[in-house]
């Protein structure tokens, strides 16, 4: 290890998987002193067999469950000062997030209003300082994520907030919710997870800490996403498959830079393509400048992605190309497999020209933005 | 990559790692809206000159004048409430404990009666008794390590009732773990190599033992990487900071992972031999090791085998056939304690038989063997073993461990 500053890391997130998961719920929420919670979701992005199953692994817990089940892509702080109420009405004490995404990012913020006591939702903003602990709040992620639900971002209503406490206590991650309905939906799961580890991994300061969440993610999603897009039933592929998309979450939490997650961002925000779509797209060529400014650790990249026998009989020289390469051809295999179902640029998207424009509107607000752009030009066909 | 058909994984600690790191102490508090923190500590740690390091770098910026250095070697419940008292008659917001494992259970006890407001702390013993977040706690450890700046567990000796409290939950996690180069640069050799082999035993054991899961392993093996490579640079060169950062990451790191995968036969007989004998908790671990590796062989090859690569990094990797992977490991092992035996000159014991206290004296006599063997029975450890132990495979692997010989791997009988 070379002679590095003080580096940080922090993950607050417990992580419970595999079978029957779910029924840890009433114990876990117990020992967070909580018992009455309210289940935030959307019905129609995880489907009421979702809903049903979480219910169910209450049993005869004795716990009082709420629902609310209407979550969409418009929500905004509105709905966070409604859902207050009720939860100050009803006396919730802990939030589970059903799902993914907005679900997710809603999930975080009304934690922020209910534990803060905010009087007024609506003046809540990513600069209110959060100073403790916030109430519990637990993910339970389903087929289709993000890879941000276990960090400590929350992107609602076109703002981003950040901070360690808006991050779950706990994500649960149980087998009969994370096997997807089509092949489509759980590569932009693993293709979120895989580019936000890399990333994590390549754009900030060494950190095994970090790296121990981000290369694992990257095993996970290199070992499973084939055969989990070839049989999205497949439930042990698919629980990997989350299972790297959470701890991918908790590696992203402390990276620098995000380009790719800027772009992921930015087309779900404007077009609502699943963020691992895009990055998927833009990986190679991102991965690939970062490899031309010579500065970042490609070359540990490979172990994770190939395994020890591969990794030690590459010369060291020349592992960050063989990584590019590993990664080029995990991409063709992916979108062979799919076909139609992921599309490989911008065009295939079906990103109409006036909604570009928008979308180049909000990349050259960011200060990386010239760099940006390029990725998009690269990726448009 | 192994996905176990359920696990669970946590660490919530905040960890802060460099050169510099104890100067970042002022904001981590303030960022938890504390600013007068009681530092815990003990004579050992204060006489070494490392709580003046600790108060010098706050420089002005927090009230770090508030010092107890009472600790004892073994945690103390006497203690524990007397420093409750002195936290609230100051009216601290936190504590800062700087030391070993002994100091960390005593500021994790702290901090269970200061935010209880706790009559009686054997009401929180057990597993689960804690359901809220407790006062903020930052652990800086001053050896690398026991890893217990990120453990959830505690343990409390009562004296007067000659009784062993303990204590496990998420919340007794501290909330930050400062690790700071500055903090072990005064650790003679011999401390320095039993500490940094008590780490590598956690990190091996994590990898190997019954309850490994993917997170608990990607923490081992880069803590086995780090502390296998840096042990015998900083048990030579004491002064090398990076080396002593290094080990600093990989004892945290080795502690992130057992305390989520739990541990076996090594720490199972390496409890006894200590309790027993009074040996020192790393010298069991260091002797133990290359057995427990040994015994459990024929259930555990392949996760054994997975050790070398980053212990022994790619040229060793590439020229070791796969079939003798795992028994490299094994020999890797006991070549680092050969070495480390060298660097203390003859201090850090390779085997049991030659274990001496200050005067001399063997600590380990072989007659006491069985005592020990009888002992181990009854230490938890055993249950995460992946082989069945009794009695008898206690003694025969004591007994190897003694003269320093191999096991004879013909006579584990397979459960």
């Amino acid at each position: 290890m070379n002679s590095v500053p003080v580096f940080a890391f922090t993950c607050p997130v417990k992580t419970n998987s595999g079978n029957k998961a779910l029924e840890h719920l009433p114990v876990e929420l117990a020992g967070l002193n909580a018992c009455r919670p309210l289940i935030i979701t959307s019905a129609k992005a995880v489907g009421r067999k979702a809903v049903r199953t979480l219910q169910n692994a209450f049993g005869d817990s004795g716990m009082t469950l709420g629902l609310f089940d209407g979550v969409t892509k418009t929500a905004d702080l509105g709905l966070i000062e409604h859902l207050k109420n009720i939860c100050l009405e009803k006396k919730y004490d802990a939030i589970i997030a059903l799902g993914g995404y907005d679900i997710v990012d809603a999930a975080k913020v009304l934690n922020l209003a209910v534990s803060l006591d905010t009087a007024d939702a609506h003046k809540l903003s990513p600069e209110t300082p959060v100073r403790r602990h916030l109430s519990p709040l637990v993910v339970v992620p389903t087929a289709a994520a993000s890879g941000l639900e276990t960090s400590k971002f929350a992107h609602f209503s076109r703002r981003i907030y950040s901070s360690e406490y808006l991050a779950p206590n706990l994500v649960v991650i149980d087998p009969r919710l994370t096997r997807a309905a089509d092949g489509k939906t759980i590569a932009a799961t693993g293709l979120a997870a895989l580019g936000r580890a890399a990333e994590s991994h390549i754009s900030a300061d060494a950190n095994p800490f970090r790296d121990a969440y981000s290369f694992a993610a990257i095993r996970f999603v290199k070992e499973n996403l084939p055969a989990a897009v070839i049989k999205p039933a497949d439930k042990k592929a698919s629980l990997a498959i989350l299972n790297a998309a959470s701890m991918s979450g908790c590696a992203a939490s402390d990276a620098n830079s995000a380009r790719l997650h800027k772009l992921g961002q930015v087309f779900y925000e404007m077009q609502h393509i699943p963020q691992g779509v895009i990055m998927g797209m833009c990986l190679p060529h991102v991965l690939g400048d970062y490899l031309q400014e010579g500065i970042n650790d490609l070359a540990s990249l490979l172990l994770p992605l190939v395994g020890e026998d591969e990794f030690s009989r590459t010369p060291a020289a020349k592992r960050a190309d063989a990584a590019l390469a590993v990664l080029g051809r995990f991409l063709a295999d992916l979108y062979g497999a799919l076909g139609k179902d992921l599309p490989r640029n911008l065009r295939e998207a079906g990103v109409p020209g006036y909604i570009m424009e928008d979308i180049l509107d909000v990349l050259d607000k960011d200060n990386e933005g010239p760099y940006l752009r390029t990725v998009v030009e690269r990726i448009a066909e | 990559m192994l996905l176990p058909d359920y696990y669970e994984f946590c660490c919530r600690v905040k960890i802060v790692a460099g050169h510099d790191a104890l100067e970042k102490i002022p904001e981590l508090l303030t960022e938890r809206g504390a600013k007068r923190p009681l530092i815990i500590t003990d004579k050992g740690v204060a006489s070494a000159g490392l709580i003046d390091i600790v108060s010098a770098a706050q420089k002005d910026r927090l009230f770090a004048d508030l010092i107890a250095d009472n600790v004892p070697p073994d945690s103390d419940l006497r203690v524990v409430n007397q420093l409750a008292k002195l936290y609230k008659e100051n009216d601290c917001d936190a504590i800062i404990a700087v030391g070993g494992g002994s100091v960390m259970d005593t500021a994790k006890g702290v901090n269970i009666v200061v935010s209880e407001n706790a009559e009686d702390l054997m009401a929180f013993s057990g597993v689960g008794a804690l359901k809220r977040p407790l006062k903020p706690l930052i652990a800086v450890p001053t050896t690398a390590g026991t890893g217990s700046e990120v453990t959830q567990v505690a343990v409390i000796k009562d004296h007067e009732k000659h009784l062993k409290m303990a204590f496990g939950s998420y919340f007794l996690l501290p909330d930050i773990s400062v690790l700071d180069s500055r903090m072990t640069m005064t650790m003679p050799p011999l401390i320095t190599a039993m500490t940094g082999m008590d780490a590598l035993s956690h990190a091996v054991e994590a990898y190997y033992c019954l309850q490994k899961n993917p997170l608990s392993d990607a923490h081992s093996l880069a803590a086995v990487r780090m502390i296998y490579h840096y042990l015998p640079i900083v048990a030579e060169n004491p002064s090398d900071r990076n080396a002593r950062l290094s080990m600093a990451v990989g004892a945290c790191l080795a502690g992130i992972a057992f305390s989520n995968s739990m541990v076996g036969l090594v720490h199972n007989l390496g409890h006894a031999t200590g309790s027993v004998c009074g040996v020192p908790h790393g010298i069991c671990m260091a002797i133990m090791l290359p057995y427990g590796l040994e015994y459990n062989m024929h259930k555990r090859e392949e996760a054994i085998a997975g050790l070398l690569l980053p212990m022994a990094g790619e040229a060793i990797y590439r020229e070791t056939p796969p079939a003798q992977r795992a028994d490299k490991v094994v020999s890797l092992i006991r070549q680092l304690n050969a070495d480390l035996n060298t660097i203390t000159g003859g201090r850090h014991a390779r085997f049991f038989k030659e274990v001496k206290d200050r005067e001399g004296k063997p600590l380990v006599p072989r007659e006491v063997l069985p005592q020990i063997a009888r002992a181990a029975l009854s230490d938890g450890a055993s249950i995460y073993n992946p082989e069945d132990t009794d009695y008898e495979d206690n003694l025969m692997v004591l007994e190897a461990a003694w003269e320093g010989i191999p096991l004879d791997r013909n006579k584990i009988k397979r459960g």
